[in-house]
């Protein structure tokens, strides 16, 4: 056998192009760097100065199991960071592809070019009041705003704005991401939860005015049809042991209607449900019965939210000032079908709000160049077949890959994310070994564009890990890209 | 082998996983390792991405039928991540959630692969 120490510092490796560094492109790059035979030089681009996307700027404070993702990605890093091994791995932080670099130049220079860059922009109800109302933000934007992304952290919108009367909240969409900010919004005063994660201590703190006393969480279809998993659903009952009670209506959760229902995860989304409604004494089953709930808050405050379902947003009126006053809804009805309508027979609901989260999900962005390269795209994302991404005319085009939420569609967790990153980084490897040994792929030059480097990165970390410890918490993020910068 | 411990001597347990290529790996391991780690530790294609914290179902495994009846019930909290996993099936759990204990010892497990479905006979 060869020595593959002595052998490969100056082999000749493929280079591989990843545009993003959130999961897909990570597990993407861990796979490469895993399975290949084939000496390979993997850079990630990323627009941040800082990796991995939506694990960090995403996924909620107080989930931090799920951000433990970023370790094997670290691990990866580090493995390969150096020359001196089969491969070679390269973090670019702090350039967009498109922008400072254009897609053209990396897939005209780069053995593969993998699109991993997610979901750039939301979706909106397009109803009159949504973008002049303050007091109604787009979960994206709530979302990176307490998770501190330095586009949002310290924006003026959620500065300005007075917490102080935010009582009654409405969030339009059932999806994780709606239990989510629900969860955030209803615990706010509870330091226990709060005071051990890295949130952006600005929005807790500007949060913690709010003297909140319902969340309404809004839903065209039914309760059959909502979005959320049963982990979310049970962790937004649980906080009743903290004096945060939920509820459902009669009239959209009637048990002798399921009786029917087969689906396993639903018949046990069922049952969470049911059996949260139930008086504690009533309860039968332990999971149910771990902690008394409170009838109210520690504050003494009541506190309340609900499903409420069947139910199309129509209009958002404001005050004098500008700030939100109320949402209009109209009542939907199912059709055997399974079709939404209008349900004419009821008349429009007025719901006083004093703060309004749009959640109805992320939505995938072409990029400028897409169609001047004639990349398909349609609904949210760039369209593939086997991993390989279609031109317009239906051709896969060579050497070009996508992954993770911009070949999904917005959706799916960090497993489903993974799986088709294994998947599409199997279907590169292959591609690479058919093409003759050689490469003719050449660095790409960024030294006069200002970016980060995987260095630079654990430099910025370690700070970040450094000032959480002096405060108890797992970290505390930098809030711009300066300060990121300026760190180094 | 990472951090697996080692069984004292007589008390080894078996475990034997069979592979998305059908190839079977038997181990000997210590009472109170779980799947994850035992897999993990032999360099094994489990993920573990929450890290064991019963979060992300990426450490899937499908247990041979003959057993599934000797392994403690899953929690809500299990099912609940269940319900994500790919692939799922009657006998389907978290590795990094099942213990190795005397009961179990002789177990066999088959990962998911994303391109065949498991069945009944990948056990026998
Ligand atoms: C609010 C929220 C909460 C979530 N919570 C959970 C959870 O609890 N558990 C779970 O399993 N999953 C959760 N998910 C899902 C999980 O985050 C996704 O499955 C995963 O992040 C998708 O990965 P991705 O790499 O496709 O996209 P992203 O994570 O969005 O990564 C894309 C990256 O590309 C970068 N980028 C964009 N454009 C460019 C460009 N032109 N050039 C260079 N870089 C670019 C972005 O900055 C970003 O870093 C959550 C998602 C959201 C939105
Ligand atoms: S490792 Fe995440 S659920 Fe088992």
């Amino acid at each position: 056998m060869m020595n593959i120490r002595t052998l490969t510092t100056n082999i000749p490796r493929k280079r591989v192009s990843i545009i993003g560094s959130g999961p897909s492109g990570f597990y993407t790059a861990y796979h490469l760097l895993k399975k290949s035979k084939i000496p390979l030089h993997v850079t990630i681009w990323e627009k941040l100065p800082v990796p991995f996307g939506l694990s960090r700027y995403g996924v909620a404070p107080d989930h931090p199991e799920v951000k433990n993702c970023e370790e094997t990605f670290t691990q990866c890093a580090e493995e390969n960071i150096q020359n001196n091994g089969l491969h070679k791995f390269e973090f670019i932080g702090g350039i967009t592809i498109g922008e400072q670099i254009s897609l053209q130049k990396l897939i005209s220079e780069q053995d593969a070019v993998i699109l991993s860059y997610g979901s750039s922009g939301e979706h909106k109800l397009n109803i009159p009041g949504e973008s002049d109302t303050k007091g109604v933000f787009t979960s994206r934007e709530f979302v990176s705003w307490y998770n501190g992304h330095p586009d949002y952290a310290l924006n003026p919108k959620f500065m300005d704005f007075d917490w102080s009367h935010v009582s009654k909240v409405g969030i339009i969409g059932n999806g994780n991401v709606a239990l989510d900010i629900s969860r955030v919004l209803l615990s706010n005063k509870i330091d226990e939860i709060w005071k051990k994660t890295d949130i952006n201590p600005v929005a807790i703190s500007l949060l913690q005015k709010a003297p909140i006393s319902n969340v309404k969480i809004i839903g065209r279809r039914d309760f059959i049809h909502s979005k959320f998993t049963n982990k979310e659903l049970r962790e937004l009952w649980a906080l009743e042991r903290y004096g945060i009670r939920g509820s459902i209506s009669s009239e959209f959760f009637d048990v002798s209607k399921f009786s029917s229902i087969n689906d396993r995860a639903l018949k046990r989304r069922i049952e969470i449900c049911s059996e949260y409604m139930k008086d504690f004494s009533e309860r039968t089953k332990a999971s149910y019965k771990k902690y008394e709930p409170l009838e109210l808050t520690l504050d003494g405050s009541t506190r309340t939210w609900e499903l409420d379902y069947l139910k199309a947003p129509i209009k958002i009126d404001k005050d004098a000032n500008g700030n939100i006053k109320q949402l209009t809804v109209r009542n939907q009805l199912l059709t055997d079908e399974n079709k939404l309508v209008d349900d004419t027979s009821k008349s429009d609901i007025v719901y006083g709000l004093d703060l309004l989260i749009t959640s109805i999900g992320y939505a995938g962005k072409p990029m400028k160049e897409f169609s001047s390269l004639n990349i398909k795209f349609n609904k949210d994302r760039v369209i593939t077949k086997d991993n390989r991404v279609l031109s317009t005319s239906d051709v896969a085009f060579p050497r070009l890959y996508a992954t993770g939420w911009i070949q999904s569609g917005s959706q799916g967790v960090i497993v489903s994310t993974m799986m088709n990153a294994f998947n599409v980084a199997d279907t590169v490897i292959a591609d690479l070994s058919k093409n003759d040994s050689t490469t003719n792929s050449q660095p790409i030059d960024v030294t006069n564009i200002p970016h980060t480097t995987w260095k630079d990165w654990e430099e910025i970390n370690k700070r970040e890990l450094d000032k959480g410890k002096q405060s108890g918490k797992p970290r505390e993020k930098f809030l711009t890209s300066d300060s990121m910068y300026k760190h180094n | 082998h990472g951090h697996l411990k080692k069984p004292n001597p007589g008390e080894e347990l078996k475990i034997t996983f069979i592979l998305k290529d059908g190839a079977q790996k038997t181990f000997e391991v210590a009472e109170g390792e779980t799947m994850l780690d035992i897999a993990q530790g032999h360099n094994l294609d489990m993920e573990g991405a929450c890290g064991g914290s019963c979060a992300c179902s990426t450490c899937h495994v499908i247990v041979d039928p003959d057993y599934y009846d000797a392994l403690p019930e899953p929690t809500d909290e299990e099912n609940d991540m269940l319900d994500l996993a790919y692939g799922l099936t009657e006998t389907s759990r978290l590795g990094c959630q099942i213990k190795m204990s005397k009961d179990i010892d002789g177990i066999r497990v088959a990962l998911p692969a994303m391109t065949r479905n498991v069945s009944a006979s990948d056990f026998s």
